[in-house]
This record gives structure tokens, C-alpha cells and sequence, in this order.
């Protein structure tokens, strides 16, 4: 039995030999490099879900925003739309207005223009009937002024003429 | 009798297969100590060896690349790094010291665990000797005695020298515990390294010498029948040694760490 807890020095030695011995190279050359490339991917990892959680709430509130122009942009629409129709109508009924305005004040100014026309062909006519008449009568005169027959004659002309 | 004899004869040879070989190769002591190789020296050199040529290998990419992504064998090997630093030494000594201890653990464990799995493989029996270097106590003591001291530099470092030995005592307790108290610390500074030291010896030997004991009665009857069922049953403590390697490497590893951690915060 006493073989299983012999002390041995020598084993001591190796043992501390062997164990700095591979800690000294794979500290160097192995695990920091390991770790350090852990430590960066987790690091990594966790700048990479943080971004993308912001990326999340940003695109959520650009939706957000997004719908809310969609929203204002479709009232404003609609808004647009119904005062077009509101001016549209407007404008209509006045154009209407005008319109009939214009055609009724051409209507009494053809009417005015007609009465002022008869009138003047009126007159016209007056003035040449009594001219005719007035030459007739000189005409009348110069033959016998004196008969009585003729003068009956030419105010029955004249009396004619006026009703006419 | 001739089963006598044999018992006796099995006794020995199971013992001497759980033991240090003799001298294999004679070497000039060093400061009058004898530094010859035995197999067990020859063992412990085969597991570093084969843990700084697998790690070296495995972890080119991480000294080359700027974002390594493992694949294959490293991914197995940063398995290991990431188990030992995330698993073992952040919760333990925290991150803040984490490191600068990875190191020392990754060394505890994968030197321990491999040569464990080293003493379960039976070719290196054709040399005479027990083939497991971490069932020797005076390996596992050497070992034990690296984390007493990683203990003290651990503590002295973050609380100074003085600092350190005035952590034993937490502040604020009546002077008269401290009869009590110190001894108890003292002691337990000195248990610890020693439970270390006895837990990873005595499992990895156990095993063994169940293992060739459920083989003895094969030519203690000298009956090949029996083989049948005393392999069955090693086939089943191989698959049970296996996880004991793997369990004792992690219990060494954290506990060196918990304990390293408890010289860093002691409050905790």
C-alpha cells in the first residue's frame, strides 16, 4: 500500500514543469486569443441585438409617423376635394347669375333699341307724310285754292294719314 | 490454496497497476532531488503535450483572423473556453478578475481531464506502471499546492499582502471569536488544497482498481465464463470512468476557482 502515497519529489518537479509549461504557452497563444474573440462575438452579439432593437422602434415609430401623414395627407385630400366642389359650385352659380344677367340686360337694350327704332321709323314716317301732305295741299292750293270740294278733300287725306 | 495465492498475487498486481512505475529513465538529480522519469512523469508529459498540440492547432484562427468563426475542432475547443470562462470562472471570480484566471483554470482542467481519459485507455498499460498520472497523489498535490498559492497571489493582490491575511477575519466581529476563528480559517487554508489534492487521487484510482478487481475472479477460478459477465460490467464502469474524468476535471477546476474567487471577495 505505502507504493499509492510515496512521496516523489521528481513527479513534484515534472508536475509544476509540465503544468507552467502549458499554461505559459497556451495563456500566449491559445486562450487569450480564444477569449478575446469570445469576449468580441459576445460583445458583438450584444451591440448587434441592441441596434436591432432600435432599428425596431425606429421603424415602429416611422410607421407610426407613416400612418399618421397617410392619415393627415387623406384628410387633407378630402379636405382639398370638398372645397374645390364648394368654389366649383360657387363659381358655377355665379357664372349661372352672370350669365343670365348679361342675357337679360342684352335683351332690354334689343328691346330699348327696337322701341328707340320704331320711334324714329315712327317719326320718320310722320315727318314724310306731312311733307307729302304739305305738297300735296301746296298742290292742292296752287290748282283751286278757293273750292271747298278740295279742301274737304285734302284734310280727309291728312286725317287718313294720321290714323294710319 | 491456489486460490490464496493468486488472491495475493492479484492484490499485488493491482496495486502495482495502480501505482507509479519505477525509474524508467535515469536522470542527474537537480538540487539533490531525483528528477528521473517515470511513467507517470511520462504520462503527465503525454496530456500536455496532446492539450498544447490540439489547443495550438485548433486556435490558429483566433491568432490570425480578426472575427475567427469556428468550425470542426476549434468549435469543440472554444466549447471548452467559453465553458471554463463563462461557466467557471466569471460566476465565480467575476468578471472583473476573469481574465487573468481563465488561464490557470483552462490549464487545471483540460490538463486534468486529459490525463484522466489518458489513464482509461489500456494501450499505454504495455508500460509497466499505473498509466493515470492524476491518480498519483504527488501530482495531484503539486497541483492542489498551485491553487493554494493562485489563492494567496489572488487575494494579495486585490487587497495587498496585509490585506489579504486581514480578510480571514471578517470586520466588525467581538476580538474573542477570533481565538476561535483564525485556527478555523488556518485550518481550512490548508484543507482546502488538501481535499483537492485526496478527491482527484482517490477517484481516478478507485475506478481502477474496481475495474480490475470485477476482472480478478476470471483467473482467480480460472474460468473464461466468468469473463463474460466481469467485461460486461467494465464495459459499463469504462462508460462510468469516462464521466468521472470529465467530472473530477470540472470539480478541481471550479472549486480552484470558487475558492480563488472567495480570496478576491470575501465579503461574498
Amino acid at each position: 500500500m505505502e507504493q499509492l502515497v510515496r512521496f516523489d519529489p521528481g513527479l513534484i518537479f515534472w508536475t509544476w514543469v509540465t503544468f507552467f509549461v502549458v499554461l505559459a504557452i497556451l495563456a500566449r497563444k491559445a486562450w487569450g486569443p480564444m477569449i478575446d474573440a469570445l469576449e468580441k462575438r459576445e460583445a458583438g452579439i450584444k451591440a448587434a441585438l441592441a441596434a436591432a432593437d432600435r432599428a425596431k422602434a425606429q421603424a415602429q415609430e416611422a410607421t407610426v409617423q407613416y400612418e399618421q401623414q397617410l392619415q393627415d395627407g387623406r384628410r387633407e385630400a378630402q379636405q382639398l376635394v370638398a372645397d374645390a366642389r364648394t368654389i366649383a359650385e360657387q363659381l358655377r352659380g355665379d357664372l349661372e347669375k352672370d350669365a343670365r344677367r348679361q342675357a337679360e340686360e342684352l335683351l332690354a337694350s334689343a328691346r330699348a333699341q327696337i322701341a328707340a327704332d320704331r320711334d324714329r321709323a315712327l317719326r320718320d314716317i310722320q315727318a314724310t307724310v306731312v311733307d307729302l301732305s304739305v305738297e300735296i295741299a301746296g298742290k292742292v292750293v296752287e290748282r283751286n285754292l278757293s273750292t271747298a270740294d278740295n279742301r274737304k278733300l285734302a284734310e280727309d287725306t291728312l286725317s287718313r294719314i294720321g290714323k294710319a | 490454496m491456489a486460490v490464496e495465492e493468486h488472491s495475493q498475487d492479484i492484490g499485488s498486481i493491482i496495486l502495482h497497476h495502480v501505482s507509479n512505475s519505477d525509474v524508467l529513465v535515469q536522470l542527474p538529480p537537480l538540487f539533490g532531488l531525483d528528477i528521473s522519469i517515470t511513467k507517470h512523469v511520462l504520462m503527465l508529459w503525454l496530456a500536455g503535450a496532446v492539450v498544447t498540440a490540439g489547443f495550438l492547432l485548433g486556435s490558429r484562427r483566433y491568432r490570425t483572423q480578426e472575427n475567427p468563426v469556428p468550425s470542426g475542432f476549434s468549435n469543440f475547443l472554444e466549447f471548452i473556453v467559453d465553458f471554463v470562462h463563462n461557466q467557471i470562472v466569471i460566476p465565480h471570480i467575476g468578471p472583473a478578475h476573469a481574465r487573468s484566471w481563465s488561464p490557470l483554470i483552462l490549464t487545471f482542467f483540460t490538463l486534468i481531464v486529459t490525463a484522466n481519459l489518458l489513464g482509461l485507455v489500456p494501450l499505454f498499460d504495455l508500460i509497466p506502471g499505473g498509466g493515470t498520472a492524476t491518480a498519483n497523489l504527488n501530482v495531484t498535490a503539486s497541483l492542489a499546492a498551485i491553487t493554494f498559492f493562485a489563492i494567496i497571489v489572488a487575494g494579495s493582490r486585490v487587497h495587498g499582502v496585509f490585506g489579504h491575511w486581514r480578510n480571514m477575519a471578517p470586520p466588525g466581529i467581538a476580538w474573542p471569536v477570533l481565538f476561535i476563528l483564525i485556527p478555523i480559517e488556518l485550518l481550512s487554508m490548508f484543507v482546502r488544497p488538501f481535499a483537492l489534492t485526496m478527491r482527484l487521487a482517490a477517484n481516478m484510482t478507485a475506478g481502477h482498481i474496481a475495474m480490475l478487481a470485477i476482472l480478478a475472479p476470471i483467473f482467480l477460478m480460472a474460468n473464461a465464463w466468468i469473463g463474460l459477465g466481469s467485461v460486461a460490467l467494465n464495459v459499463g464502469i469504462s462508460f462510468l470512468e469516462i464521466i468521472v474524468s470529465l467530472v473530477q476535471a470540472y470539480v478541481f477546476s471550479l472549486l480552484s476557482a470558487v475558492f480563488i474567487g472567495a480570496a478576491i471577495n470575501p465579503q461574498h
